[in-house]
């Protein structure tokens, strides 16, 4: 995925570049609205992530100038939760957007929904190592087992499994899953996991479901199989 | 324009006087009137009375020469007053203009008005017949005075009465400027006192007893908005100190934990667990901003938006729902009372972000195995939504207080284990309600906590 990011705070563009780099994108960085609008005008970048606030030409300018020539899809990020930015971000042709303080995984999730946004319809079945999910017929299986699981837990195995090597928030799970759009300070996300994990995991290898501390969580096979602490 | 007391006080004096003179005028101008018609009555009559008699007694011709003499004596040369005499016999015959006199004069005996065509002026008459004596025919006696004096006495009068009126106006607008003035002295002086208070001491007053009576609520009430202030103040600065101090845990385990990991070579693991405890921590910074941000959008005034109409109980249902895991965890049950088919126009999102913090303190807060209750309650205009935990009383004196930011009914609780929240929860209920127009309120008693937010039937209201 081939990125343009238009940052003018350093550390910010810094870490943004870093990170998304590591992920396997291909990562421009401008410091500024001249810069940024130059670069998003000359070259063919997959997503485009603006900041609203920026010297020289700020990113509603540099959204609306962009939106004239190309198509390109643009994550805002503001500083404000303000309807009014949200708003004009939106009507000005933003794709999505961002408040900041914003957590890196969550930009990280908007991007792959960005990207995911085109392809082409989702397969009915999922395979990761042994453990095989249906979810047209709302089945999993571990090897030839069949595992029991209850509706939520089953919505909860399919989130995870669709975006495999992903790793979601627990604010992201909460809302996937149970459609709570907010940050609520509760271990539902923790203890719904553990159950899961009992049901998926505990009896079986590989295992599959991974916690990243202070992260979230991530479903993938892995190849080494000790080491992991369950939370 | 802005209105002006003084200017008020002296238009109103103004027209105070004016009616005032109006009225007295309008009395005098027809006692006067009376008096003056009255006393020209008398004259005719006297002047009448005298020329009957002299006319009555006899009827040839040597005393009507006479009498024409005396009527020529008693009309004055400026011609106020004038008689006539008519009658059929042309000897017997008195007065200039008897032409006139025939033509307009054909009224009976007694009072009236008379204008002489010719010379225009106006006069009161009084006429009588007199019955026929000797030679003489019966003949009609007529006296007349000219109303010229007065109606030129009243005029007079009129023009006295709006002069001296507009004096007076006048001298009332200008002592009643000055009494205005002297008379709103102490507010001057209590908008002196009032700019005299400094802003770093807020418990500074204005003194009353040194107002006057009339200006003592005023001053009360300024006193007493000067008291909500400093205790908002109060509350803000405090509010300040809890927000440096749930940041200030945070930050030392930061740059404490940090330190520590760089004050040593470590392995990469050591290093990623130091930055994973380090992120944890950033979240629950995190977590504090947004929270601080949301709850300052809802304290500006920011209503509820996205507003669509919601079944109540359906978006309780789906809020349970989400703490199912930990409710199976703690065995802890939870019933939906009430009022179930109640629809409410609100903000979904918001509604359940409030019910889950409801419902996150009732299962923090009660015994594993507990049964709450959430009850929907339609009332005057609102919905309430109510969370019952059976759990610890507590104390009346905590209860208003609980939708305060930070604010903690146990403050060693703070410690106690206690991972997720960080004390604005209940504070996030308030302004959720305070955005969809309701409001809050917290009632425990008997081992059993409510906690209830209600939400406006048409979204909010104003």
């Amino acid at each position: 995925m081939k990125l343009l990011i238009v940052e003018d705070e350093l550390k910010t563009a810094e870490y943004l570049q870093k990170g998304l780099a590591e992920q396997g994108c291909a990562v421009d960085v401008a410091h500024n609205g001249v810069d940024g609008q130059h670069l998003a005008m000359t070259h063919d970048y997959d997503v485009i992530v603006l900041d609203a606030m920026l010297p020289g030409i700020d990113g509603f300018t540099l959204l609306r100038t962009l939106r004239q020539a190309k198509q390109t899809p643009v994550i805002m990020l503001t500083a404000r939760d303000s309807i009014e930015d949200r708003v004009r971000g939106l009507h000005d042709g933003a794709d999505d957007y961002l408040v900041k303080p914003f957590s890196f995984l969550e930009l990280l999730a908007r991007l792959q929904a960005l990207q995911r946004r085109g392809r082409a319809q989702e397969p009915t079945q999922l395979r990761i190592a042994n453990l095989q999910i249906d979810l047209m017929a709302r089945k999993a299986w571990r090897g030839a087992e069949r595992i029991d699981l209850s509706a939520k837990e089953f919505a909860l195995l399919a989130v995870l499994a669709r975006r495999q090597g992903e790793i979601l928030s627990k604010t992201a799970i909460a809302e996937l899953v149970w459609d709570m759009n907010f940050d609520s300070n509760t271990n539902v996300v923790e203890v719904a996991i553990k159950r899961l994990r009992a049901k998926v995991d505990n009896a079986f290898s590989p295992k599959l479901l991974h916690t990243i501390r202070g992260m979230g969580y991530v479903m993938e096979a892995r190849d080494e199989p000790a080491g992991e602490m369950p939370s | 324009m802005r209105r002006s007391i003084t200017a008020r006080l002296v238009l109103m004096f103004a027209l105070c006087v004016l009616a005032l003179f109006a009225v007295i005028g309008a009395v005098l101008y027809g006692v006067l009137g009376r008096e003056l018609t009255r006393h020209q009555n008398d004259e005719l009559n006297t002047n009448l009375q005298n020329m009957r008699y002299s006319i009555e007694r006899f009827g040839d011709l040597e005393h009507w020469a006479r009498l024409q003499v005396k009527m020529d004596t008693l009309t004055p040369a400026d011609g106020s007053v004038r008689f006539w005499v008519l009658s059929d016999d042309p000897r017997f015959l008195y007065g200039k203009g008897l032409d006139e006199m025939e033509r307009v004069n054909q009224g009976e005996a007694g009072h009236g008005m008379l204008t002489l065509p010719i010379s225009g002026r106006t006069y009161r008459t009084l006429s009588m017949r007199i019955g026929a004596l000797a030679e003489r025919p019966p003949v009609r006696l007529i006296v007349g005075v000219d109303t010229a004096p007065f109606e030129h006495t009243l005029r007079a009068f009129l023009v006295a009465l709006a002069v001296l009126t507009l004096g007076a106006v006048a001298l009332v607008m200008a002592l009643g400027w000055w009494i205005a003035r002297i008379g709103l002295r102490p507010l001057q002086r209590m908008s002196e006192e009032a700019r005299s208070l400094q802003p770093r001491t807020l418990s500074q007053r204005l003194q009353l007893e040194r107002l006057p009576v009339e200006l003592e609520d005023l001053g009360g009430a300024f006193n007493g908005a000067l008291g909500r202030l400093e205790e908002a103040w109060q509350q803000l600065e405090g509010f300040n100190a809890d927000v440096a101090h749930e940041l200030r845990t945070p930050l030392a385990n930061l740059i404490g934990g940090t330190q520590v990991a760089l004050s040593r070579p470590r392995s990469a693991a050591e290093f990623q667990d130091t930055l994973q405890s380090n992120l944890e921590e950033l979240e629950r910074l995190r977590s504090i901003v947004n929270d601080m941000l949301f709850l300052a959008r809802a304290d500006q005034g920011e209503a509820a938006t996205g507003l669509t109409s919601a079944d109540v109980a359906h978006e309780v249902e789906m809020t349970i729902e989400f703490f199912e895991p930990l409710l199976d965890e703690t065995g802890t049950t939870v019933a939906i009372e009430g009022e179930l088919r109640t629809q409410a126009t609100m903000n979904i999102a918001l509604f359940r972000r409030a019910l889950s913090n409801l419902l996150q303190n009732a299962i923090a807060h009660s015994e594993p195995g507990s049964r709450l209750v959430v009850a929907i309650t339609p009332q005057a205009g609102a919905t309430w939504i109510a969370v019952t935990n059976p759990g610890k009383t507590i104390a009346e004196a905590h209860l208003p207080r609980l939708f305060d930011r930070f604010y903690r009914v146990d403050s060693s609780r703070r410690d106690a284990g206690e991972i997720h929240g960080h004390g604005l929860g209940l504070a996030i209920v308030k302004a959720v309600a305070t955005m969809h127009g309701g409001a809050t309120r917290a009632t425990s008693a008997n081992g059993a906590t409510t906690i209830a937010f209600s939400i406006a039937d048409a979204g909010r209201t104003p």
